[in-house]
């Protein structure tokens, strides 16, 4: 049974729990931020799962965010414009609370 | 600008630890040349397979791998302290490198900082 | 103020382990510069190096009460804490 309900968040929108993350809870978030997912954002967001599983931590802040994209996916990805374009607001952030992990430790 | 940044504390017991791989990452999103000197029971951030999940905690081993993907310089150990605590190439996680933490190391950087 | 190649700043009291890994690695050279619970170090005068440029932050060392610094240990305020180690080549904070 698929169900359907938004798994709990606090009070930023982040997951409280990065187990409880589908690919319909990303869109049911993208969406709060008027983000339409295209491939381009599942890139990131299938990066950003992985990273997480292996780290057991987000991307710390929005820099070293764009540094840990550059390194997985090259630069033409791993850049803040391009970031800034799929993930508006601060794109570590934004695309962190999609991706269903922790809101990162030094995002102001 | 190179900058040393010791852990000599465990790992779990406190925050000190967290705040100083923090610390460091931060200094690497700024390109800061920064590495990070493990000494005495700091070492045992170093161990292979910590499954800290039990204690809530998450493991300090997995952060830790990350360091070279934000750029930070090097992961350093006290030889010393490793044999002190039992660990060798084969229980320390990969990318580990060992010196002697003495006086003539820390003139390789401008400034050296402990956590906590 | 003085040609200081490695600068110690040491916040922790006599009892720490850092104060004695601190005291031990410091050479004839260096500075050493106290402040917080380190000035306690000036009560144990035995501990000190003696071969080194000793300071201690002075409103640190009024707060502890140990006001009358011995003949070579310098006091320093805020400002010139930073002069102090703005001018060392490196600074080591125990």
């Amino acid at each position: 049974m698929v169900s359907n309900a938004m798994p709990q968040r606090n009070n930023e929108g982040f997951l409280e729990d990065a187990q409880t993350w589908t690919e319909g809870v990303a869109t049911a978030i993208a969406a709060e931020d008027d983000v339409d997912l295209t491939e381009k954002h599942w890139e990131i967001i299938k990066f950003l799962r992985s990273f997480y599983k292996e780290h057991e931590m987000s991307p710390p802040s929005n820099r070293l965010f764009v540094k840990a994209v550059k390194e997985a996916l090259g630069e033409d990805k791993g850049n803040s414009i391009y970031l800034m374009q799929l993930f508006p607001g601060t794109p570590a952030k934004t695309a962190c609370r999609i991706a269903g992990l922790p809101r990162p430790t030094n995002c102001l | 600008m190179t900058t040393l940044i010791m852990i000599d504390q465990p790992p779990y017991g406190a925050w000190t630890g967290r705040e100083a791989l923090d610390m460091a990452f931060s200094l690497a999103a700024f390109d800061q040349s920064a590495s990070l000197l493990f000494t005495g029971p700091g070492v045992n951030w170093l161990r292979q397979t910590q499954h800290a999940g039990g204690i809530e905690q998450k493991s300090v081993e997995k952060n830790l791998a990350a360091a070279p993907i934000f750029g930070m310089d090097a992961i350093l150990a006290d030889r010393a302290a490793c044999i002190a605590y039992g660990l060798d190439e084969h229980s320390l996680i990969e990318g580990v490198t060992l010196v002697d933490a003495d006086a003539d190391l820390l003139t390789d950087y401008d400034h050296t900082a402990f956590a906590g | 103020m003085t040609d200081i190649q490695t600068l110690h700043i040491l916040n922790k009291s006599p009892d720490h382990p850092r104060a004695a890994r601190c005291v031990e690695m410091m050479s004839a050279e260096d500075g050493l510069l106290l402040t917080g619970n380190g000035v306690l170090l000036l009560a144990r005068g035995n501990l000190l190096p003696g071969a080194s440029k000793v300071f201690a932050l002075i409103p640190d060392v009024e707060a502890r009460g140990l006001g009358d610094l011995s003949g070579n240990v310098s006091s320093v305020d805020f400002a010139e804490m930073v002069t102090l180690s703005l001018q060392a080549q490196r600074v080591i904070s125990w």
